[in-house]
């Protein structure tokens, strides 16, 4: 089976459309014993332009799956946050609390005919989260000897998608802070004050709140809240660094 | 031993090469909690860290340790031939033109933005050191945690085998083919640093 996954990896380096790399990935899907994928960055996908979504799911739970705005909140989603390497979905609840909510979405799921699945996480510094899925049909277990190919098979897609949607617009510039903003920021995430954040870096008040308010357009945010959820997310500021003591 | 990345001075080489052994026993021994030697307490250091071993390392103004790798070559013992040779579907990947790429370490404390131009010019040295050196392909034993990150990068990178759950971690074998295209694919992803800026004053740019 090695020697499929090597074949598909050297397939879709080469190509160049999200429609070529769909066809590719249905066929590994296929070949590896599942029946659906999705490879999808974890964002709202109707709203955000430069989002990655490829799948083979039936349409009718993607577009329900669209109006419940479930890209960010759908549980394989949010366990694919807390863990680096992939999970069977019969392991959710050992990586997330579910909710009532989360089993509905579940059990809509399997209405839906899709049965048991294995998600991979993709997670590239300073971008969105995504996921890569595969899923067999109803009644159907995945074979628990195809994960380790599923990983490869989702981790060389991801990236594949990245490539394509390069290709088709440059990623954006990240904003830089300078050293001295970027300190402010981190203990702004601390919570704390302009006023306090002057006593500890020995700065004037003035000059703190001027620090921020670069750092804000350089961001184009309005909102101290919303830069450092910006500098976290891009990495500019670490969470180790927010939160050690 | 041999360092390779040449904004190090000679007197300071020894100095950047004890700091990085002190920051590689920070990184996977306290931190990541590989199971591996421990030198004076202080330093890690194994077996294949010999005469032959080849450094590649990005160091500060001062010589001190910011990130490093080291290349083994594969036609002497090296970490995928002599322990993991399983993670290889065929054979072992092994020539005079292909290296392992291993202790691949960030050192601790640089802050992410800091981190990450180090980590850019670490893997920057680490094609520019292949091109100079006829060095045609990487190879590298890896934890899939870091799978999604090594591809990102945008080089040209292929499995050698399914990954495997050794010791706790899922591990996979990786090639990475070297050619004058390389630093391309990385700029496109933002990750390439020119030999002249890593030579100069880079590290201390705000």
């Amino acid at each position: 089976m090695f020697d499929r996954v090597d074949g598909f990896v050297r397939e879709v380096g080469g190509l160049e459309t999200e429609e070529a790399l769909a066809g590719a990935l249905a066929r590994v899907t296929l070949d590896l014993g599942y029946r659906y994928f999705a490879l999808t960055h974890h964002v709202d996908v109707g709203r955000t332009r430069a989002a990655i979504r490829i799948h083979n799911y039936p349409r009718e739970w993607a577009r329900w799956f669209d109006e419940q705005k479930l890209g960010q909140t759908d549980p394989v989603h949010r366990a694919s946050h807390m863990t680096s390497i992939g999970f069977p979905w019969s392991c959710l609840d050992r990586l997330i609390a579910l909710s009532g909510r989360d089993r509905e979405i579940l059990e809509a799921a399997r209405e839906q005919g899709i049965g048991d699945g294995f998600t991979v996480p993709a997670h590239v510094p300073g971008e969105a989260h995504g996921s890569v899925s595969f899923a067999a049909g109803p009644g159907e277990g995945p074979d628990s000897a195809t994960f380790p190919l599923m990983q490869l098979v989702g981790a060389f897609s991801f990236e594949a998608a990245r490539r394509i949607r390069r290709l088709r617009e440059p990623p954006p510039l990240l904003p830089r802070l300078t050293e001295r903003q970027r300190e402010c920021v981190t203990w702004a995430a601390r919570g704390k004050s302009d006023w306090e954040i002057s006593r500890i870096l020995g700065l004037s008040h003035e000059t703190v709140i001027q620090h921020l308010k670069e750092a804000r357009e350089r961001y184009g945010v309005p909102k101290r809240t919303l830069l450092t959820v910006h500098a976290l997310f891009d990495g500019t500021i670490a969470f180790f660094d927010v939160l050690r003591r | 031993m041999r360092i390779v990345e040449s904004s190090v001075s000679t007197p300071e080489q020894s100095r950047t090469l004890k700091s990085m052994f002190e920051a590689r026993k920070q990184v996977f021994v306290d931190l990541l909690k590989w199971d591996v030697p421990v030198v004076d307490g202080r330093f890690e250091l194994d077996q294949f860290d010999d005469e032959d071993a080849i450094y590649v390392i990005v160091a500060g103004l001062e010589g001190q340790h910011l990130g490093s790798a080291r290349l083994l070559g594969t036609t002497r013992p090296h970490i995928l031939g002599e322990l993991y040779p399983t993670l290889c579907a065929g054979p072992v990947p092994t020539g005079p033109d292909t290296f392992e790429i291993t202790r691949f370490c960030l050192g601790l404390g640089q802050g992410a933005a800091r981190r990450r131009e180090t980590r850019n010019r670490l893997v920057s040295a680490l094609v520019s050191t292949a091109l100079e050196h006829g060095i045609r392909r990487y190879t590298g034993v890896a934890e899939m945690s870091w799978l999604q990150q090594i591809l990102a990068f945008g080089w040209d990178c292929r499995p050698l085998g399914p990954p495997c759950a050794i010791g706790g971690s899922l591990l996979g074998a990786l090639e990475i083919a070297i050619t004058e295209q390389t630093p391309r694919l990385l700029e496109a992803n933002g990750i390439w640093v020119s030999d002249d800026l890593r030579n100069g004053s880079f590290a201390e740019a705000a």
